[in-house]
Protein backbone atom coordinates (compact mmCIF):
# COMPACT_ATOMS: atom_id res chain seq x y z
CA UNK A 1 0.00 0.00 0.00
CA UNK A 2 1.26 3.32 -1.06
CA UNK A 3 0.06 6.79 0.08
CA UNK A 4 0.14 9.82 -2.20
CA UNK A 5 1.84 13.00 -1.15
CA UNK A 6 0.74 16.19 1.57
CA UNK A 7 -2.04 18.62 0.32
CA UNK A 8 -1.14 21.55 -2.26
CA UNK A 9 -3.23 23.82 -0.13
CA UNK A 10 -2.29 23.34 3.78
CA UNK A 11 -4.11 26.38 4.91
CA UNK A 12 -6.61 26.05 7.52
CA UNK A 13 -9.59 27.56 6.08
CA UNK A 14 -13.02 25.72 7.17
CA UNK A 15 -10.46 22.64 8.13
CA UNK A 16 -10.36 23.23 11.92
CA UNK A 17 -10.22 20.12 14.23
CA UNK A 18 -11.09 19.41 17.39
CA UNK A 19 -8.75 19.00 20.29
CA UNK A 20 -10.36 15.47 20.98
CA UNK A 21 -8.94 15.16 17.59
CA UNK A 22 -5.31 16.54 17.87
CA UNK A 23 -5.16 14.65 21.27
CA UNK A 24 -6.31 11.41 19.94
CA UNK A 25 -3.39 12.18 17.53
CA UNK A 26 -0.60 12.72 20.12
CA UNK A 27 -1.59 9.49 22.09
CA UNK A 28 -1.17 7.79 18.60
CA UNK A 29 2.49 8.92 17.96
CA UNK A 30 3.15 8.82 21.97
CA UNK A 31 2.34 4.62 21.44
CA UNK A 32 4.19 4.64 18.18
CA UNK A 33 7.60 6.10 19.74
CA UNK A 34 7.04 4.33 22.76
CA UNK A 35 7.08 0.63 21.22
CA UNK A 36 10.36 1.72 18.79
CA UNK A 37 11.93 3.09 21.96
CA UNK A 38 11.53 -0.68 23.75
CA UNK A 39 12.32 -2.08 20.67
CA UNK A 40 15.43 -0.37 20.28
CA UNK A 41 16.08 2.05 22.97
CA UNK A 42 18.18 4.97 23.12
CA UNK A 43 19.43 4.72 19.45
CA UNK A 44 19.16 6.43 16.29
CA UNK A 45 16.19 2.93 15.64
CA UNK A 46 14.51 3.93 18.70
CA UNK A 47 13.03 7.08 17.33
CA UNK A 48 13.32 6.36 13.79
CA UNK A 49 16.08 6.86 12.08
CA UNK A 50 18.56 4.52 10.16
CA UNK A 51 21.78 5.80 11.95
CA UNK A 52 23.26 8.11 14.41
CA UNK A 53 24.78 10.39 10.64
CA UNK A 54 21.49 10.95 9.36
CA UNK A 55 20.03 11.80 12.44
CA UNK A 56 22.67 14.48 13.30
CA UNK A 57 22.80 15.77 9.55
CA UNK A 58 19.33 16.89 10.01
CA UNK A 59 20.10 18.70 12.98
CA UNK A 60 22.73 20.15 11.41
CA UNK A 61 20.30 21.61 9.10
CA UNK A 62 17.49 23.04 11.68
CA UNK A 63 20.86 24.55 13.18
CA UNK A 64 20.97 26.36 10.74
CA UNK A 65 18.82 29.14 11.90
CA UNK A 66 20.24 29.30 15.01
CA UNK A 67 23.01 32.35 15.92
CA UNK A 68 24.48 29.98 18.82
CA UNK A 69 26.22 32.23 21.57
CA UNK A 70 27.12 32.66 25.10
CA UNK A 71 23.45 32.80 26.19
CA UNK A 72 21.12 31.02 23.60
CA UNK A 73 17.53 29.44 24.56
CA UNK A 74 16.63 26.38 22.51
CA UNK A 75 13.79 24.36 22.59
CA UNK A 76 13.77 20.54 21.03
CA UNK A 77 10.25 19.22 20.52
CA UNK A 78 10.44 15.75 19.96
CA UNK A 79 12.95 15.55 21.23
CA UNK A 80 13.35 11.71 21.70
CA UNK A 81 16.41 10.66 24.31
CA UNK A 82 18.38 14.02 23.68
CA UNK A 83 20.30 13.26 20.92
CA UNK A 84 20.95 16.77 19.66
CA UNK A 85 21.94 17.39 22.86
CA UNK A 86 25.51 15.46 21.63
CA UNK A 87 25.84 17.30 18.36
CA UNK A 88 25.54 20.32 20.45
CA UNK A 89 28.23 19.13 23.11
CA UNK A 90 30.60 18.22 19.91
CA UNK A 91 29.92 21.49 18.03
CA UNK A 92 29.47 24.46 20.32
CA UNK A 93 30.84 23.08 23.20
CA UNK A 94 32.05 26.77 24.60
CA UNK A 95 28.01 27.64 24.51
CA UNK A 96 25.93 27.43 27.59
CA UNK A 97 22.79 26.78 25.63
CA UNK A 98 19.63 26.72 28.25
CA UNK A 99 18.45 23.59 26.41
CA UNK A 100 14.42 22.15 26.77
CA UNK A 101 13.35 18.89 25.65
CA UNK A 102 10.05 18.13 24.90
CA UNK A 103 8.84 14.88 24.13
CA UNK A 104 5.47 13.01 24.00
CA UNK A 105 6.90 9.53 25.15
CA UNK A 106 7.73 9.00 28.63
CA UNK A 107 9.75 6.17 28.52
CA UNK A 108 11.78 8.65 26.48
CA UNK A 109 11.79 11.48 28.66
CA UNK A 110 13.13 9.23 31.50
CA UNK A 111 15.74 8.15 29.51
CA UNK A 112 16.71 11.41 28.37
CA UNK A 113 17.00 12.47 32.33
CA UNK A 114 18.92 9.74 32.90
CA UNK A 115 21.11 10.57 30.55
CA UNK A 116 21.85 13.82 30.35
CA UNK A 117 21.74 14.24 34.73
CA UNK A 118 24.25 16.78 35.57
CA UNK A 119 24.44 18.47 32.03
CA UNK A 120 24.13 21.88 32.89
CA UNK A 121 21.28 24.30 31.18
CA UNK A 122 19.35 21.12 29.96
CA UNK A 123 15.58 19.70 31.04
CA UNK A 124 13.26 17.50 29.60
CA UNK A 125 9.32 17.73 30.08
CA UNK A 126 6.83 15.12 28.94
CA UNK A 127 4.02 17.09 26.41
CA UNK A 128 3.39 17.89 22.74
CA UNK A 129 3.91 21.51 22.91
CA UNK A 130 6.84 23.93 24.21
CA UNK A 131 6.25 24.80 28.12
CA UNK A 132 8.24 28.23 27.28
CA UNK A 133 9.22 30.82 25.18
CA UNK A 134 12.89 30.31 23.71
CA UNK A 135 15.02 32.09 21.44
CA UNK A 136 14.52 29.08 18.67
CA UNK A 137 12.56 26.08 18.63
CA UNK A 138 13.63 23.24 16.51
CA UNK A 139 11.38 19.91 15.44
CA UNK A 140 13.43 16.63 13.89
CA UNK A 141 11.00 14.45 12.43
CA UNK A 142 8.04 14.92 13.97
CA UNK A 143 5.70 15.61 10.69
CA UNK A 144 6.94 12.61 9.33
CA UNK A 145 5.41 9.31 10.81
CA UNK A 146 2.05 9.67 10.23
CA UNK A 147 0.49 6.43 10.28
CA UNK A 148 -3.35 5.68 9.54
CA UNK A 149 -4.35 9.21 10.73
CA UNK A 150 -6.12 10.85 7.62
CA UNK A 151 -4.40 13.30 5.58
CA UNK A 152 -6.59 16.50 6.77
CA UNK A 153 -6.28 15.63 10.42
CA UNK A 154 -2.57 14.98 9.86
CA UNK A 155 -2.20 18.31 8.20
CA UNK A 156 -4.43 20.17 10.94
CA UNK A 157 -2.16 18.49 13.57
CA UNK A 158 0.77 19.99 11.73
CA UNK A 159 -0.50 23.11 11.43
CA UNK A 160 -1.70 23.68 15.25
CA UNK A 161 2.23 22.03 15.97
CA UNK A 162 3.66 24.94 13.84
CA UNK A 163 1.11 27.74 15.40
CA UNK A 164 2.68 26.02 18.64
CA UNK A 165 6.56 26.28 17.45
CA UNK A 166 5.50 30.09 16.43
CA UNK A 167 4.10 31.20 19.70
CA UNK A 168 7.17 29.36 21.98
CA UNK A 169 9.80 30.98 19.57
CA UNK A 170 11.96 34.90 20.20
CA UNK A 171 13.64 34.70 16.78
CA UNK A 172 12.31 32.06 14.74
CA UNK A 173 11.79 28.10 14.39
CA UNK A 174 12.88 25.01 12.24
CA UNK A 175 11.11 21.67 11.07
CA UNK A 176 11.77 19.14 8.41
CA UNK A 177 9.60 16.77 6.28
CA UNK A 178 9.96 14.33 3.86
CA UNK A 179 10.07 15.62 -0.01
CA UNK A 180 7.06 13.75 -2.09
CA UNK A 181 8.62 12.20 -5.28
CA UNK A 182 7.24 14.10 -8.15
CA UNK A 183 4.44 12.94 -9.19
CA UNK A 184 4.65 9.37 -7.31
CA UNK A 185 3.23 7.79 -4.18
CA UNK A 186 5.61 7.17 -0.99
CA UNK A 187 5.38 4.55 1.68
CA UNK A 188 2.10 3.78 3.85
CA UNK A 189 2.46 5.39 7.00
CA UNK A 190 4.40 8.46 5.84
CA UNK A 191 3.85 12.09 5.11
CA UNK A 192 5.43 13.38 2.44
CA UNK A 193 4.87 17.03 1.51
CA UNK A 194 6.75 19.28 -1.47
CA UNK A 195 7.92 22.83 0.23
CA UNK A 196 5.66 25.17 -1.01
CA UNK A 197 2.26 24.63 0.86
CA UNK A 198 4.24 25.15 3.91
CA UNK A 199 6.74 27.40 3.04
CA UNK A 200 3.75 29.61 1.97
CA UNK A 201 2.00 28.31 4.92
CA UNK A 202 4.56 29.93 7.31
CA UNK A 203 5.34 32.88 5.43
CA UNK A 204 1.75 33.86 5.35
CA UNK A 205 0.65 32.91 8.92
CA UNK A 206 3.57 34.75 10.60
CA UNK A 207 4.38 36.96 8.41
CA UNK A 208 8.05 34.84 8.58
CA UNK A 209 10.60 34.84 6.16
CA UNK A 210 11.15 31.23 5.23
CA UNK A 211 14.18 29.51 3.69
CA UNK A 212 14.43 26.39 2.13
CA UNK A 213 17.10 24.34 2.52
CA UNK A 214 17.57 21.19 0.65
CA UNK A 215 20.79 19.41 -1.21
CA UNK A 216 22.14 17.73 1.86
CA UNK A 217 21.96 14.24 0.29
CA UNK A 218 18.55 13.22 2.64
CA UNK A 219 15.29 12.82 0.35
CA UNK A 220 13.74 15.64 3.08
CA UNK A 221 14.11 19.30 3.09
CA UNK A 222 14.44 22.01 6.00
CA UNK A 223 12.35 25.46 6.53
CA UNK A 224 14.31 27.76 8.57
CA UNK A 225 11.06 30.11 9.82
CA UNK A 226 12.66 33.25 10.88
CA UNK A 227 10.03 35.29 12.68
CA UNK A 228 9.62 38.96 12.67
CA UNK A 229 11.26 41.01 15.16
CA UNK A 230 8.88 42.81 17.44
CA UNK A 231 9.70 46.06 18.89
CA UNK B 1 43.76 -18.57 5.06
CA UNK B 2 40.59 -16.17 5.69
CA UNK B 3 38.38 -15.52 8.37
CA UNK B 4 36.59 -19.05 9.17
CA UNK B 5 32.77 -18.77 9.10
CA UNK B 6 30.88 -21.57 10.68
CA UNK B 7 28.56 -23.85 8.44
CA UNK B 8 25.58 -21.96 10.13
CA UNK B 9 25.95 -18.51 9.23
CA UNK B 10 23.36 -17.78 7.00
CA UNK B 11 22.54 -14.22 8.05
CA UNK B 12 26.11 -13.05 7.11
CA UNK B 13 24.61 -12.20 3.74
CA UNK B 14 22.15 -9.74 5.17
CA UNK B 15 25.24 -7.48 6.58
CA UNK B 16 26.34 -7.59 3.14
CA UNK B 17 22.66 -6.75 1.76
CA UNK B 18 23.08 -3.09 4.64
CA UNK B 19 25.97 -2.16 3.03
CA UNK B 20 25.06 -2.27 -0.61
CA UNK B 21 21.56 -1.08 -0.52
CA UNK B 22 23.08 2.44 1.71
CA UNK B 23 26.33 2.48 -0.64
CA UNK B 24 24.52 1.54 -3.83
CA UNK B 25 23.82 3.62 -7.13
CA UNK B 26 21.34 6.56 -5.86
CA UNK B 27 17.43 5.57 -7.07
CA UNK B 28 15.81 8.45 -7.90
CA UNK B 29 12.49 6.46 -8.30
CA UNK B 30 12.49 4.38 -5.30
CA UNK B 31 9.33 4.17 -3.22
CA UNK B 32 11.09 3.70 -0.35
CA UNK B 33 12.12 6.84 1.30
CA UNK B 34 14.88 5.30 4.09
CA UNK B 35 17.31 3.46 0.82
CA UNK B 36 16.78 6.00 -1.86
CA UNK B 37 19.52 8.02 -1.67
CA UNK B 38 22.43 5.66 -2.07
CA UNK B 39 25.91 6.95 -2.55
CA UNK B 40 24.19 10.36 -2.75
CA UNK B 41 23.50 10.18 0.71
CA UNK B 42 26.79 8.61 2.02
CA UNK B 43 28.50 11.22 -0.33
CA UNK B 44 26.75 14.17 1.48
CA UNK B 45 27.29 12.30 5.22
CA UNK B 46 30.53 11.92 4.56
CA UNK B 47 31.38 15.85 3.50
CA UNK B 48 29.69 16.88 6.77
CA UNK B 49 31.11 14.20 9.05
CA UNK B 50 33.96 13.06 7.33
CA UNK B 51 32.98 9.53 8.62
CA UNK B 52 35.90 7.46 7.17
CA UNK B 53 39.17 8.75 7.75
CA UNK B 54 42.19 7.19 7.03
CA UNK B 55 43.08 6.46 10.61
CA UNK B 56 39.63 5.85 11.96
CA UNK B 57 38.55 2.02 11.92
CA UNK B 58 36.38 0.63 9.31
CA UNK B 59 34.20 -0.57 12.31
CA UNK B 60 34.03 2.73 13.70
CA UNK B 61 32.52 4.29 10.62
CA UNK B 62 30.24 1.51 10.06
CA UNK B 63 28.83 1.93 13.86
CA UNK B 64 28.35 5.35 12.70
CA UNK B 65 26.68 4.79 10.01
CA UNK B 66 23.99 1.91 11.58
CA UNK B 67 25.05 -0.51 9.29
CA UNK B 68 24.68 -3.26 11.52
CA UNK B 69 20.83 -2.26 11.76
CA UNK B 70 18.25 -3.41 13.77
CA UNK B 71 19.48 -6.97 13.51
CA UNK B 72 21.15 -8.20 17.13
CA UNK B 73 22.35 -11.11 18.55
CA UNK B 74 25.43 -13.83 17.69
CA UNK B 75 25.35 -12.72 13.81
CA UNK B 76 26.02 -9.21 14.71
CA UNK B 77 28.58 -10.06 17.21
CA UNK B 78 30.47 -12.47 15.01
CA UNK B 79 30.08 -10.00 12.19
CA UNK B 80 31.32 -7.53 14.67
CA UNK B 81 34.14 -9.77 15.71
CA UNK B 82 35.20 -10.21 11.63
CA UNK B 83 35.35 -6.97 11.09
CA UNK B 84 37.73 -6.27 14.34
CA UNK B 85 40.24 -8.09 12.57
CA UNK B 86 40.35 -6.42 9.71
CA UNK B 87 43.41 -4.40 10.73
CA UNK B 88 45.28 -7.44 11.21
CA UNK B 89 44.55 -9.01 7.59
CA UNK B 90 46.52 -8.61 4.46
CA UNK B 91 45.74 -6.51 1.18
CA UNK B 92 46.22 -6.27 -2.21
CA UNK B 93 48.19 -3.53 -1.55
CA UNK B 94 51.59 -4.74 0.33
CA UNK B 95 51.50 -1.69 2.21
CA UNK B 96 48.16 -1.48 3.60
CA UNK B 97 45.94 -3.48 6.08
CA UNK B 98 42.88 -4.74 5.47
CA UNK B 99 41.16 -2.12 7.66
CA UNK B 100 43.47 0.28 6.47
CA UNK B 101 42.96 -0.68 2.08
CA UNK B 102 39.19 -0.33 2.80
CA UNK B 103 38.94 3.13 4.92
CA UNK B 104 41.91 4.79 2.39
CA UNK B 105 40.18 3.25 -0.63
CA UNK B 106 36.19 5.06 0.65
CA UNK B 107 38.16 8.19 1.17
CA UNK B 108 39.63 8.30 -2.31
CA UNK B 109 36.33 7.55 -3.68
CA UNK B 110 34.37 10.17 -1.91
CA UNK B 111 37.03 12.68 -2.67
CA UNK B 112 36.07 12.01 -6.71
CA UNK B 113 33.27 14.82 -7.87
CA UNK B 114 30.69 11.29 -8.71
CA UNK B 115 32.29 8.92 -5.89
CA UNK B 116 31.22 5.45 -7.47
CA UNK B 117 28.64 3.56 -5.50
CA UNK B 118 30.37 0.76 -3.83
CA UNK B 119 29.60 -3.33 -3.46
CA UNK B 120 30.55 -5.06 -0.50
CA UNK B 121 31.28 -9.36 -1.10
CA UNK B 122 32.81 -12.38 0.21
CA UNK B 123 35.92 -13.65 -1.58
CA UNK B 124 36.69 -17.44 -1.41
CA UNK B 125 39.52 -17.10 1.06
CA UNK B 126 40.99 -20.65 0.07
CA UNK B 127 41.82 -20.35 -3.40
CA UNK B 128 41.80 -16.19 -4.82
CA UNK B 129 44.84 -13.96 -3.03
CA UNK B 130 44.51 -16.21 0.38
CA UNK B 131 43.50 -14.02 3.03
CA UNK B 132 43.93 -10.63 1.22
CA UNK B 133 41.06 -8.14 1.39
CA UNK B 134 40.53 -6.78 -1.91
CA UNK B 135 39.82 -3.86 -3.03
CA UNK B 136 39.35 -3.05 -7.06
CA UNK B 137 36.95 -1.15 -9.45
CA UNK B 138 35.11 -3.26 -11.34
CA UNK B 139 31.10 -4.04 -12.61
CA UNK B 140 30.14 -7.06 -10.18
CA UNK B 141 26.52 -6.84 -10.70
CA UNK B 142 26.33 -7.92 -14.55
CA UNK B 143 22.36 -6.74 -14.56
CA UNK B 144 23.33 -3.89 -13.99
CA UNK B 145 26.09 -3.13 -16.07
CA UNK B 146 27.46 -0.98 -16.98
CA UNK B 147 27.15 0.66 -13.35
CA UNK B 148 30.87 0.79 -12.22
CA UNK B 149 31.56 0.29 -8.42
CA UNK B 150 34.11 0.30 -5.80
CA UNK B 151 34.43 -3.20 -5.06
CA UNK B 152 35.36 -4.41 -1.73
CA UNK B 153 36.07 -8.27 -1.56
CA UNK B 154 36.42 -9.70 2.39
CA UNK B 155 38.17 -13.09 2.59
CA UNK B 156 36.54 -15.35 4.59
CA UNK B 157 36.59 -19.41 3.79
CA UNK B 158 34.30 -22.37 5.22
CA UNK B 159 35.53 -23.53 9.19
CA UNK B 160 35.39 -27.11 8.09
CA UNK B 161 38.34 -26.56 5.36
CA UNK B 162 41.61 -26.84 5.78
CA UNK B 163 43.57 -23.69 5.94
CA UNK B 164 46.01 -22.16 3.58
CA UNK B 165 48.87 -19.94 4.46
Amino acid sequence: MRRQAGSEDVNAAGRARSAADLAAVHRTIESYYSTRFRQFGATPLGVDWSCVATQEMRFVQLLKLCEIGADCSLNDLGCGYGALLALLARRHPASAIDYVGIELSAAMVRSARRRWRGHPGCRFVQGEACPRQADYSLASGIFNVQLDQPCDLWEAFIRTTLDGLAASSRRGFSVNFIAAPAGRAIEAGLYATTPGPWLGYCASRFDAAVELVTGYGLREFTLLVRLPRVA
Amino acid sequence: MGELINPHEIYLGTFFERFNMRFGPADPNAVSHWLSGGITEIAALQKEFEIFKTGRRFLESVALLGLGGDAVGPAKDRWIAYLEKLPKMKSDDAEQTGDARIVNALVANFLKGEPLPCFMQALDGRTVDPGHVIVSEGEPLFYLEPTKFLVISLPMRPKSAPGRG
